[in-house]
């Protein structure tokens, strides 16, 4: 079952677009799995798509359009003043150095997050087949950060680590560490790396697990065999055989890290002190929502999504020319 | 089939046709309007209770309280409603917001609506700091509602344990004794979330230090920051070397700075006198309070208010405007003042509310929540205190408060943070300036 799952994802994907693009009728074609099941005329699929679609254009594609174009707006909050300024918005942020600041802080979260959500997934999915006794308690436990609202976790972590009352705090301070995050920006930011990759990493442990799952044992036996030690069995034979989870997984965390540790940002820091965990898209809220700079906010969505995109398709370029769908099937 | 059924049945449907019948009732006769706040916790049950007595006071309107989130939020909410021309007859909105309701064209001046409406209310008895702060043109364009101020709450405990009594009244007196309480054993003070609020803006106007030019912002759009010129950068100096000696802490995230304070583990904290509640409700603290100290030298003026306003917004019928009227002078009113001010530790927005409340002993029994009154009245404010008047305030505010921190982790000399602060702030005023010119 996790076989399929991970070995379909990608073909899903493809599978959509030809199917709404398609304006002629169908021209039955001989295709295996999952392509070969399909609709035979456009009607019902439309009309099947019809609901999510609506729900897409309602709340996706209208709010995107009006974001980009305040983006080349100046106007009050209330909308009775709206001046057309160009191009300013962008290049005031792009000749600030508070947005560039901002930048970099994310940059910096984004990978950080990534990588240790990534690698102690991978440790903890290993240790799952290790693991025979209390094994559903092993992975109940695992999963259990995933249940925490994410606003919570951020609240629970700023407390544990707060420098006056927090446990986790008295601990580091006991032993000669100087932690304090209300003060040392890197504190702040180490924090909040941690909480966001203890929030998400049970999604990497679940695809990952699944993943290891599919590798098929007598493969791995062969190379044992033949006399490979564990490493050289993970790095020649596991490795390549989960890459498209591995991948998956790259730009599922990036986005998580640019995109949806607000929560636990606003929780844990308040993107401070000093500004030091305000990243783009925590930026993007204080300046919409609480400093109501519409303008700038919009444009530095429009920037966020840029950025955002640029990644993927760079992490697409990159990476996914290297892997093959067609490993485990 | 039992007998009894159908007569069961015939009284569970009466029952359930009764409160039907006089929500019906109730509904044809007041006009109703909606009143849009972000009062939480106890205060948010004292604004409900406030809106109950006025709705039991008359038949002819009903105010609905409805609860928005956090003052951001509400503001927001207020923007996106108006937008979409749902906005409510009523809401509060925090002081930092007011050059945006003022300008937004979104507003009636509450002084105008009450004269429309024809509601006598006496003006001119409003307490100057909170009038000052609301008045534009000699008209009140919002109705006060919560006004407070900050004080200077300590620990009597730790103080007699240094053999101290009470704070002193200068900031150097205060760091001396400050000292003394730790080198008792005692523990450092706490700093309040909100401390730019206390220790920049009202250490400013107390002290009679310009904040910025065309007085503060009251008489033109083109104003500018000034702090990074006045003793405001030593007091940022003085903050960094009290965290440095452990005299000053930060509570941060995860705990609040009032929790700190009433757990008995600070020597001082300085507050909104809205902190009150909290201080009652601590078991087992010994607390007193004093107003804010002020510089070596100088005379010290009056402090400004913080706390938020009520707003009467536009596109609403006459009917539903006469119940604004009606409901704002309810509020207006001294009984309603004193019974707000004992309920929640607001101050009274008028003299005749402080009076009254003067009257009836209260500040015999509780002679801290006279404190903020008195800071506020104390002398005739100055271009120097009688408030701040910036657009986009809550921007250039959070600006100053970065350039702040990045002095207390020594990324930045005090005179260099407050000077960014100022650059910072400056930017953002003529922002506010360019999309609003000629309309101030």
């Amino acid at each position: 079952m996790s076989e399929s799952t991970v070995a379909t994802l990608p073909a899903t994907r493809r599978a959509l677009w030809p199917a709404l693009r398609r304006r002629r009728p169908a021209v039955p074609r001989v295709e295996h799995g999952v392509k070969a099941a399909g609709f035979g005329g456009q009607f019902l699929p439309l009309l099947l798509l019809t609901p999510q679609l609506l729900i897409l254009i309602l709340f996706f594609f209208i709010p995107a359009v009006r974001g980009l174009a305040q983006a080349f707006l100046l106007q009050d909050p209330f909308g009775q003043e709206v001046h057309f300024v160009g191009l300013e918005n962008i290049t005031s942020l792009l000749r600030s150095a508070e947005y560039r600041e901002s930048l970099r802080l994310s940059v910096v979260f984004t990978a950080a997050t990534t990588v240790l959500t990534f690698s102690a997934g991978l440790v903890l999915a290993f240790a799952t087949d290790r693991v025979t006794r209390g094994r559903n308690a092993y992975r109940a436990v695992l999963l259990m950060p995933y249940a925490i609202a994410p606003a919570i976790a951020g609240f629970v972590w700023a407390f544990l680590f707060n420098p006056l009352v927090g446990p986790a705090a008295t601990l580091l301070h006991s032993l000669g560490i100087a932690w304090d995050p209300n003060r040392n920006g890197q504190d702040a930011m180490l924090l909040v790396i941690l909480t966001a990759s203890w929030k998400h990493l049970c999604y990497d442990y679940i695809f990952l697990v699944a993943a290891l799952g599919a590798v098929p044992r007598s493969v791995i036996e062969a190379a044992a065999v033949d006399g490979a030690g564990p490493l050289r069995r993970f790095v020649w034979i596991t490795l390549p055989m989960i890459a498209p989870t591995v991948f998956f997984l790259l730009i599922m965390n990036t986005v998580y890290g640019l995109f949806e540790t607000f929560a636990i940002i606003d929780a844990a820091t308040r993107g401070g002190p000093a500004a030091a965990t305000s990243i783009l898209v925590y930026k993007v809220y204080v300046d919409g929502f609480i400093n109501l700079d519409l303008g700038s906010s919009a444009a530095q969505s429009v920037l966020l999504m840029i950025f955002a995109v640029a990644l993927t398709v760079i992490q697409f370029r990159l990476i996914e020319r290297r892997i093959s769908y067609d490993v485990s099937q | 089939m039992t007998p009894s059924l159908p007569r069961r049945t015939v009284l569970a449907a009466g029952a359930a046709a009764l409160p039907l019948l006089h929500v019906r009732t109730a509904k044809a006769a007041p006009r109703e309007i909606r009143f849009w706040h972000a009062m939480s916790g106890v205060n948010g049950e004292r604004l409900e209770e406030m809106t109950r007595q006025f709705n039991a006071s008359q038949s002819e309107f009903s105010v609905t309280p409805i609860f928005k989130g956090t003052y951001d939020e509400l503001i927001n909410a207020t923007v996106a409603a108006y937008r979409t021309r749902t906005q409510p007859q009523l809401v509060q909105i925090y002081e930092r917001g007011f050059m945006t309701m003022l300008l937004s064209g979104a507003v009636v001046p509450v002084q105008e609506l009450m004269a429309a409406q024809k509601h006598e209310v006496n003006w001119g008895d409003f307490i100057k700091p909170i009038a000052g702060y609301y008045t534009h043109r000699g008209l009140l364009a919002a109705m006060p509602f919560n006004s407070s101020t900050p004080i200077l709450f300590f620990n009597k405990a730790h103080f007699s344990r240094a053999g101290l009594e009470r704070p002193a009244e200068t900031w150097q007196g205060l760091e001396d004794q400050l000292r003394r309480v730790k080198a008792a054993g005692g523990p450092g003070s706490i700093m309040a979330d909100d401390y730019h609020w206390s220790w920049f803006e009202n250490y400013s106007a107390i002290n009679d230090y310009q904040y910025a030019t065309k007085n503060n912002g009251f008489s033109g759009l083109d104003t500018e920051f000034t702090y990074n010129r006045t003793p405001v950068v030593q007091q940022l100096g003085r903050m960094k070397r009290w965290m440095d000696s452990g005299l000053l802490e930060i509570a941060g995230q995860g705990v609040s700075a009032t929790a700190v304070f009433t757990s008995g583990r600070s020597a001082t904290f300085i507050a909104s006198t809205a902190a009150h509640s909290a201080m009652m409700a601590a078991s087992g603290l010994e607390w007193d309070a004093v107003p804010l100290p002020w510089e070596e030298g100088r005379t010290p003026r009056n402090s400004v208010i913080g706390g938020a306003v009520l707003w009467a917004l536009r596109g609403h019928p006459e009917a539903d405007n006469a119940a604004t009227a009606t409901f704002l002078a309810f509020v207006a009113k001294p009984e309603t003042q004193v019974w707000w001010h004992k309920a929640t530790g607001y101050v009274p927005a008028t003299n005749a509310a402080y009076a009254l409340a003067k009257s009836q002993g209260w500040y015999r029994e509780r002679p801290t929540q006279e404190i903020a009154v008195q800071q506020l009245s104390r002398g005739e404010p100055t271009a120097n205190s009688l408030g701040y008047r910036f657009g986009n305030f809550t921007q250039t505010m959070l600006a100053q408060r970065e350039e702040a921190e990045r002095a207390f982790a020594g990324q930045k000399a005090p005179q260099v943070a407050m000077d960014d602060a100022v650059a910072r702030g400056n930017e953002i005023l003529r922002r506010f300036e360019r999309l609003n010119a000629g309309k101030y």
